[in-house]
């Protein structure tokens, strides 16, 4: 229904009879628009500047441009969850029990992953061989190696999976219907179900054989026990039942027989009821084992052998040799402390030389010593010597149909490895399964791209009886298929091999026990029988005399291998790069290690630079036939003179830039040791160490704090040398003086981390794991060299000086400068001391009171905090600092192509731990004592309503420490341990006497020194 | 018979000067133009400032780490230069205030200059604590600015904070006490000015000023209150600045003596940069009748004094950190250790400077000469850059964890900043020189002998 209202428009409406009215009904303006006038006026058009069509053309040019901004959007490369899996919840890490068995190192560990990526790499503590080394926490970063392959190749170019396996598998059926032989090249291979479908293969295709290779090979000792026990495995060894514990060049707490005895060895290394182990090292270079050990006596390689020999005449024939010299002096002490420990005592031997092997077994056999096990042995080491050098003569004369190598690497690794590429050309066929295009994979006709152990399935004997299972974190990153899928396939089967890896455990290992117990569990393990043990008979005398016959000369070389770099397997890793060595601090280098003594006779020296860095001669060193070029030269205390050390592991192919650096030794890595000489060459090394004072400059007793057991069990609190004071007229000790009101913090949690000097071996798992759960940068070498190390905790090394404050005084020359740098040098044999460092949290933190704009506070929980965001980086608070553990973030360090590491690529940066920022440039940083990890614990704790159990508070070093050196809790808790640790005798705070009351404390290193 | 009078007081204004000639004298550098030198030097300067500019836009630009510094020396340059601008800085204050306290007249041949000298070293000093910071950017934060406008409160304990205070009640208080003395010497220029945009400037410069006697009234009340406020300011700055490294607790930092030790450092060091600066200016601006033999003798004296006190420093710290017997004052900057150390040079660059060679002054011949205060003044300048350097840099390169014990050395572009505040501070002072009238002549007027002496030489002579 239409509406009668009317509406007026303007007030002009209202009147009657207004003309205006009258027009506005006729035309829509009142008065004329000259709109003729304008559009005919084609003169005024003309002058105009912008015509008609130049309008136009605006209009469509600005239309078009604003359309083509519009179109660029920003690009945010991330999905998010469209359907949640049931078992992400964002912010919730998972943990995952797996096991790693790269051929170097065997270790189950935990994996925490958040949001799908596997971000650190964790001991699997409930597992037996759940200690993992600084390699094993760092591999999670190889898992985002931009270097890896990304699928398979063929003759250096990409091809696909199909191809591959058409190509691959017809071959190798003309290989077999030809009768022609196919050999297995791998690394250790520890796995059951891979050693199973190895053999189905040679079943299948008739003439297959499977070499195993290590590249730092334990055949010496694998041959020995075959020899002695009829079986190729490796002894195990416990520490933690030795009294006495003679090693003769074995670094066993380094990677020596595979490693992980720590743990055991530092359980005897605390005085209790006045007893601790007894660790006499006889070795050439400085390894960690021997700058832990009570006495370490510096001795080349083939005085080495020699003091084996005599050992064993003392020990088993009962042959004492007078001989009066200080090694002879030492190996009889040596003899008399195996003798009367007996059963107690154990000898191990480093020396690579199957006899050496022999009589270090029949010492421990006749001693029964209690320590060494030989029916229960480990499995995490095959490498056969003598099998790959025939392969290699095999190869070459053309008898090898087939090579197939899976990792390994012995166009890297071989002493021989030119021999071996020129023999690779032979075979018809050659495959190399590896990670990523290293030499081996660049001299095969296909490459198969395997994936990382953290993307992988699979099975490993550690030990007999001790299964372990492999699984994956993470979907594949990219287009690699594992080995043992690819021999399945070769072998016609479609079965995953999950499953067949599943099925062989139900069958073979699990007993009818769950399958998802043992894969939750990461390991299982079977009742072993106790074998009879059997021995056989054999002539030790004639390997006696066949080692009597190893003679020394005037330079003997051997190759080690370093905490971080171990083989070299994770040479692109660039934590591993940039962690310090334990003993030289010294990072992103290998270098021919010297006593002084030789230096000083060959004209070899180091030198301090302005910016206080280290530089360094260069030599050629030749050995074994082979000459490596422009070696720098590191001049270590406590390498015995007559003797020089290469670090493996260095000097790969096909590496980033950044890490392409040091020499290969592993030509040199053959024998016991080799005849080497050294020619000086020009040209000068540029060092990139952490620490450039190796002495404590007689500070021990506000530092290090050492003690003999005697002194230690006669006056037990005798060290404790805290300065007294006076306070209202009464001699008190430091801590009861104090300028400041104190606060209560005995109310809730007080966070304390205790470190044992005399459990910590120094060998740097902490600090990778701390660099993986902080987000710490990595800076470079260049960086490092000048002193911008960004690691939150370091390990200090300090090494004796043989001049001290007490022969200085005697000298008369005590205060003057040339005490002073007499007091810098090292002692040629000195002895080691480690001191792991990371912010004490003081409770009265001279960084605080000086930060301008507050940013860094203390917190009610003991943490000295660091505000990121309030920073503005005055840096005054680092130079306060007594401890120098604050880092300053002198360049933007991700993002960066200066620094082109990890943070510097998507991939790299999956690694990134989400709880914990990154730091941008300008502002300081340190140690928060894992305040991430420590706030989730009381949070879990209080979502389950329950108070917070000891042990449950972690941080990344105290969780890492394979020795349980580092303990970290809270010390309001009187039941916890690291409150009881806190009132043990051996307890100190690091400088104490300057007043910072700090919530670290040590605990003293006790030596059981014993004269001769 | 004429009245006695004491023949002690040498004319402390030489030449037989009138007043129009003292007017004339000082506004010629003003009115006249400039020589070949002066765009000479002004030019060097310039590029000078120039590189220090670009050296600090890379510096902003890239991040600290393009200076030599590292995790355990974070400061080393940067610092020094700071400190050792600031302590130039002290001279002025304590030339105009408390010598004017004093009623030391031979401050007016040198008190305008010397105040422009510390208010544009103050100026190249406080360039440093800003750049010196990681995230300059956020510089503003060390204000305690209410927390309404976002920076949140500060921390009162730091001394860091306390130099932002000191070091900027300073510069303000220095120079209004400059300003307040240029208004007379403002208005002369105004008043002989003949270009009209000469005589625009000058006369918004001089404030009005119109020479009343009630003006002149004004004017010695203020100069007298401001020289009292000022004078406590002399004694606090560099006190607050010891205080950076006193209050700390590394060895070698941690010393009660700084304070005191640390004015006196200040004092001899700004005296040396006013010798340094007024020789050459006496020359070039012609201002030998006002600048004479007297002054330099004067300041070589108070040279001489302060660099007793600073003497005296260093061998208390030296034998107190012997003294104590502790391991950890064995490589302070004042040590056996720093003296056979790496930084040996550093050490005795130090000793010799500033210890050895100011002594010569002893001799009346040689401080009242004018190449040996221009050599000696040089020297000094170097031995207290030396000092600074020596306290930061030795001190933080061996600290209590042997392990931690380091070296520094400067790239290019702390060697460049340096350079550019160099370079600043010249330019500066060169154009100064070229606006401002360079002697206090209203004062100095006030000091003039000749009404008197004129006419008794032209009665004598009859």
């Amino acid at each position: 229904m239409a509406s009668n209202k009317k509406y007026w428009k303007s007030v002009e409406e209202l009147k009657e009879n207004s003309s205006i009215v009258e027009k506005l009904k006729q035309k829509e303006f009142v008065e004329e628009i000259p709109t003729d006038q304008f559009l005919g006026d084609k003169d005024s058009l003309d002058s105009s500047a912008t015509s008609r069509r130049d309008f136009l053309k605006y209009v469509g040019f600005s239309t078009a441009v604003a359309s083509l901004a519009a179109c660029e959007g920003p690009v945010t490369k991330s999905i998010p969850f469209v359907i949640k899996p049931d078992d992400v919840t964002p912010g919730i890490a998972d943990y995952f029990a797996t096991t790693i068995a790269d051929g170097y190192d065997f270790a189950n560990v935990l994996v925490k992953v958040r949001e799908g990526r596997p971000i650190k790499i964790e001991p699997n503590k409930e597992s037996s061989n759940g200690s993992a080394n600084a390699r094993v926490q760092a591999s999670v970063l190889s898992l985002y190696d931009n270097n890896r392959l990304k699928g398979p190749k063929a003759k250096g170019e990409s091809i696909s999976w199909n191809k591959f396996d058409s190509e691959v598998g017809a071959k190798l059926n003309e290989l077999k219907e030809n009768g022609e032989k196919i050999v297995f090249l791998t690394g250790t291979c520890a796995s059951p179900s891979t050693k199973s479908l190895v053999n189905k293969f040679s079943e299948q295709y008739g003439n297959v054989d499977h070499v195993v290779y290590d590249a730092i090979s334990e055949s010496a000792v694998l041959d020995a026990m075959k020899e002695m026990y009829g079986k190729r495995a490796l002894p195990d060894y416990d520490f933690a039942k030795a009294d006495v514990i003679v090693s003769v060049g074995a670094d066993f707490l380094g990677d020596w027989q595979g490693g992980g005895f720590s743990a055991g060895y530092a359980k005897g290394r605390v005085p209790k009821n006045g007893k601790m182990s007894h660790h006499i090292q006889f070795e050439s270079n400085m390894s960690l084992t021997g700058a832990n050990a009570d006495k370490r006596v510096m001795i080349k390689p083939s005085e080495q052998v020699n003091a084996l020999i005599k050992l064993y005449q003392a020990i088993v024939s009962g042959v004492a040799t007078r001989e009066m010299s200080p090694l002879n002096t030492a190996v009889q002490n040596a003899a008399k402390q195996i003798k009367a420990a007996g059963g107690n005592a154990v000898l191990v031997t480093g020396i690579q030389d199957k006899n050496a092997q022999l009589l270090a077994l029949q010492i421990n056999k006749a001693i029964q010593s209690k320590v060494i096990d030989v029916a229960n042995t480990r499995n995490i080491r095959h490498g056969d010597d003598v099998k790959v050098a025939q392969l290699i003569t095999d190869m070459k004369a053309g008898k090898i149909g087939a090579l197939i190598t899976h990792n390994t690497n012995p166009a890297y690794t071989l002493p021989n490895a030119k021999e071996f590429i020129e023999a690779l050309k032979k075979t018809k066929l050659s495959v190399s399964f590896a990670m990523n295009d290293n030499e081996t994979a660049s001299a095969s006709e296909y490459v198969a791209a395997i994936p990382h152990y953290l993307e992988s399935w699979n099975d490993v004997l550690i030990k007999k009886g001790q299964y372990s299972l492999t699984q994956p974190t993470i979907h594949k990153l990219s287009d690699t298929r594992q080995f043992q899928e690819t021999l399945l396939i070769w072998l016609g089967s479609d079965e995953a091999y999950y499953d067949y890896l599943k099925g062989m455990w139900n069958n073979n290992v699990l007993g009818g026990k769950s399958w998802n117990k043992a894969l939750h569990d990461g390991t299982f393990t079977v009742p072993v029988a106790n074998d009879e043990i059997v021995t056989n008979d054999i002539d030790i005398s004639a390997a006696g005399s066949a080692l009597s016959k190893i003679k020394g000369s005037d330079l003997e070389l051997t190759v080690y291998t370093k905490a971080g770099m171990g083989d070299g397997q994770q040479a692109n890793n660039p934590w591993l790069q940039e962690l310090p060595d334990p003993i030289t601090r010294t990072t992103w280098d290998n270098y021919l290690l010297i006593s002084r003594i030789d230096a000083e006779r060959l004209g070899l020296e180091n030198r301090t630079i302005d910016n206080g860095a280290l530089n360094g001669d260069v030599v050629n060193v030749i050995a074994n036939g082979v000459t490596i070029e422009n070696v720098p030269v590191y001049i270590q205390p406590g390498q015995a003179p007559g003797s020089v050390a290469l670090a493996l592991g260095y000097g790969l192919e096909g590496l980033q830039k950044e890490m392409s650096i040091g020499v290969n030794a592993y030509p040199f890595a053959n024998g016991i040791f080799q005849n080497a000489s050294i020619e000086k060459v020009s040209g000068e090394h540029k060092f990139a160490c952490v620490q450039l004072q190796h002495t404590i400059m007689g500070r021990e007793d506000e530092i290090t704090k050492e003690m003999s057991l005697a002194d230690y069990v006669s006056r037990p609190k005798d060290w404790s040398t805290a300065p007294k004071f006076s306070l209202d007229h009464q001699e008190v000790t430091q801590d009861k003086v104090d300028l400041w009101e104190k606060f209560d913090d005995t109310l809730g949690t007080k966070f304390n981390l205790a470190i044992d000097l005399a459990t910590c071996t120094g060998c740097a798992a902490c600090v990778v794991a701390c660099h993986a759960e902080n987000n710490v940068p990595v800076v470079g070498k260049h960086e490092i060299r000048v002193g911008r190390d960004m690691h939150w905790m370091r390990i200090d090394r300090y090494y004796s000086s043989d001049m001290t404050v007490e022969r200085g005084k005697e000298e008369g020359s005590f205060g003057t400068g040339e005490f002073f740098n007499a007091q810098i040098q090292p002692s040629d044999a000195p002895d080691v001391s480690f001191q792991p460092v990371m912010c004490q949290h003081c409770n009265h933190a001279p960084c605080e009171t000086v930060c301008p704009v507050a940013a860094t506070s203390h917190g009610t929980q003991g943490q000295n905090q660091m505000a990121y965001n309030r920073c503005v980086g005055t840096r005054y608070c680092a130079n306060n600092c007594p401890y120098r553990v604050r880092r300053f973030n002198w360049f933007k360090y991700f993002d960066n192509n200066e620094f082109d590491f990890n943070m510097n690529n998507d991939l790299g940066r999956m690694v990134l731990n989400p709880d914990v920022v990154v730091r941008s440039r300008g502002v300081m940083e340190k140690c928060s004592m894992c305040i991430q990890m420590t706030q989730l614990t009381i949070l879990n704790a209080k979502k389950e309503g329950r108070p917070v159990a000891d042990g449950e508070f972690q941080t990344a070093c105290s969780n890492a420490c394979p020795t349980d050196a580092i303990v970290f809790g809270d010390v309001n808790d009187t039941k916890s341990k690291v409150s009881k640790l806190e009132k043990e005798d051996r307890s100190f705070k690091l400088l104490d006497f300057v007043g910072t009351k700090p919530n670290v404390f040590y605990q003293l290193k006790v030596k059981n020194i014993k004269e001769a | 018979m004429s009245h006695y009078e004491a023949p002690i007081r040498e004319p402390l204004i030489l030449g037989d000067k009138s007043y129009h000639d003292i007017s004339n004298d000082i506004a010629a550098p003003i009115e006249g133009k400039a020589n070949t030198w002066w765009w000479v030097v002004f030019s060097i300067a310039l590029v000078a400032f120039l590189w220090g500019v670009g050296a600090i836009a890379y510096t902003i630009g890239t991040g600290i780490g393009v200076w030599g510094l590292n995790n355990k020396i974070n400061w080393a340059w940067d610092i020094t230069n700071f400190v050792w601008w600031v302590g130039i800085g002290h001279a002025g204050t304590l030339i105009s205030a408390v010598l004017l306290l004093f009623r030391q007249k031979w401050r007016m041949g040198i008190n305008r200059s010397a105040e422009a000298m510390t208010i544009f070293a103050v100026i190249q000093a406080a360039i440093f604590p800003v750049i010196h910071m990681g995230r300059v950017w956020n510089a503003y934060w060390v204000m305690p600015i209410p927390n309404q406008f976002g920076s949140l409160w500060t921390n009162f304990n730091s001394p860091l904070l306390w130099d932002v205070f000191a070091i900027s009640t300073y510069l303000s208080v220095s120079l209004v006490f400059w300003y307040t003395g240029l208004l007379p010497d403002f208005a002369m220029i105004r008043d002989r000015a003949t270009k009209p945009f000469q005589k625009k400037i000058y006369s918004l410069l001089s404030f009005g000023w119109s020479g009343t006697a009630k003006d002149w009234q004004r004017f010695e009340e203020v100069s007298l209150v401001l020289a009292g406020l000022a004078t406590p300011l002399v004694l606090s700055v560099h006190t607050i600045v010891s205080f950076d490294f006193a209050t700390s607790v590394i060895p070698g930092w941690h010393s009660t003596v700084y304070p005191p030790y640390f004015v006196a450092g200040a004092v001899f060091s700004g005296f040396a940069m006013v010798q340094t600066l007024l020789i050459i200016m006496r020359k070039v601006s012609n201002l030998e009748h006002y600048i004479t033999r007297l002054h330099i003798e004067n300041m070589n004296k108070v040279i001489l004094v302060t660099g007793g006190i600073v003497m005296v420093a260093y061998l208390s710290e030296f034998f107190v950190g012997w003294y104590s017997g502790s391991s950890y004052e064995d490589f302070t900057y004042l040590s056996i250790g720093a003296a056979t150390g790496p930084y040996w040079w550093a050490f005795w660059a130090l000793i010799l400077c500033n210890g050895v060679f100011p002594q010569l002054l002893w001799i009346k011949k040689l401080r009242t000469n004018f190449t040996v205060s221009f050599i000696m003044s040089i020297i000094i300048n170097i031995g207290m850059w030396f000092e600074r350097f020596d306290i930061i840099v030795i001190n933080l390169s061996r600290g209590h964890l042997p392990s931690t014990w380091t070296q520094f050395e400067p790239t290019f572009v702390d060697i460049g900043i340096y350079i550019g505040t160099i370079g600043f501070f010249f330019v500066l002072f060169l154009l100064y020189a070229r606006t401002f009238p360079v002697v206090a002549q209203a004062e100095v007027k006030s000091i003039l002998k000749s009404s008197g002496d004129g006419y008794k030489r032209a009665r004598d002579n009859k």
